[in-house]
């Protein structure tokens, strides 16, 4: 009699146990849930500043950069009047161009690389006029010989070069040195219209040309440090 | 419709001249009382910038740069300055467009006042062509339908 009241005692004392527990879980699981919701909420927080403050920093800079390059190199030669009537026209003309097109002309460039990038352009282009020279001559002789010794032909390549600028730079170099011609460029390929093995022989087995833009761009070599110093920056401000 | 064609090197060809295209159209709307040019070819140059962002880029990429709300209001505006200019002469005693009656309002000689009046109304004629021309590409690559029909 006794021992029957006791198991019921003990089985309801259990299950009363058993309840308590549940509700406990249940407590920390909500508890815990809270938390990592307010964490991710939070993080979500800081990675917009942070992807806030560096668009409005990049759009201020290719603001500034356009501004430069169109009022001091473009409208003042162009203009020719240096009153202060002429140049706040020039000033307020500009700054509506560099409002209305910003985002064109700095797509994807760091401003610490542009002036490496300037600097290199500008040794490019003396090369460049040499092998326009040499492929020139190349081209006069073919047309003074009669029989014409011509084999023309496309030829597909490859390319390793990954920005759209540095692409059209080599394909506009292709196209000035007389005897090929850049068709299209399609996933990375070019297609190349060459009047003889001779021009084309760079394109295809040296990749000389190729190595010099690819220097020019800054790639292939460089490590960016200046993006770890701006976030450190940004999140030590926050903090 | 224009299909667009993604051709790298005429996008990134039309991404480094358009800044330099809208400027030189200002330039030549600017300087049209010293040089050949003036607000006609200017808004030409003008309007040329933004249809080649439409033929290169397509038609919303321009439409975010200019969009057609803003063009009627560059038409209305241009057509205002113009007749604005004209019809603030008439009003000072003088012909339309006769800008020797600019000196009673504005500190200058009879000459300066000669060149601004037609600095003035070379800028109405230049915005008015530029917004015409661009609706006139913008209808055309559109249909002619209105924007909630497309």
């Amino acid at each position: 009699m006794e021992v029957t009241v006791l198991i019921q005692a003990t089985d309801e004392a259990f299950k009363i146990i058993e309840e308590a527990r549940n509700r406990a879980l249940d407590v920390l699981n909500t508890s815990v849930r809270f938390t990592a919701e307010a964490k991710v909420l939070e993080e979500k927080k800081v990675q917009d500043i942070f992807k806030g403050a560096e668009r409005t920093k990049s759009e201020v800079l290719s603001f500034l950069a356009t501004f430069a390059l169109l009022f001091f190199p473009f409208w003042m030669p162009l203009s020719g009047f240096f009153d202060v009537f002429h140049l706040s026209i020039g000033v307020g003309c500009c700054a509506l161009v560099a409002y209305i097109s910003h985002d064109l002309l700095f797509v994807n460039v760091r401003v610490g690389d542009m002036r490496t990038i300037v600097k290199r352009f500008f040794a490019y282009i003396p090369w460049l006029l040499y092998q326009i020279y040499l492929a020139s001559v190349h081209v006069i002789k073919i047309v003074l010989k009669p029989k014409m010794p011509i084999n023309p032909r496309i030829i597909r390549f490859k390319t390793k070069l990954q920005t759209d600028i540095s692409m059209v730079t080599f394909a506009n170099s292709i196209t000035l040195t007389p005897g090929t011609i850049t068709v299209e460029i399609k996933d990375g390929e070019y297609y190349v219209h060459a009047i003889d093995e001779e021009v084309a022989y760079d394109l295809l087995y040296g990749g000389e040309m190729e190595d010099r833009v690819a220097h020019v761009y800054m790639e292939a070599e460089h490590v960016y440090v200046q993006d770890v110093l701006d976030v450190a920056r940004i999140y030590g401000a926050l903090r | 419709m224009i299909i667009t064609y993604e051709d790298i090197i005429i996008r990134t060809l039309t991404r480094v001249l358009a800044p330099f295209l809208q400027l030189y159209a200002l330039y030549v709307i600017a300087h049209g009382h010293y040089s050949p040019g003036g607000g006609f070819q200017g808004g030409v140059i003008l309007a040329a910038s933004f249809i080649l962002m439409v033929i290169s880029f397509g038609l919303d990429m321009a439409r975010r740069r200019l969009s057609e709300k803003v063009d009627i209001i560059f038409l209305c505006l241009g057509l205002l300055i113009y007749s604005g200019t004209g019809a603030l002469c008439l009003a000072l005693g003088g012909n339309f467009l006769d800008y020797r009656e600019l000196t009673k309002i504005l500190p200058v000689t009879i000459a300066r006042a000669r060149a601004l009046g037609i600095l003035f109304v070379e800028t109405g004629v230049g915005f008015g062509v530029m917004a015409v021309m661009t609706s006139l590409v913008y209808d055309i690559s559109t249909g002619g339908l209105p924007p909630e029909r497309r």
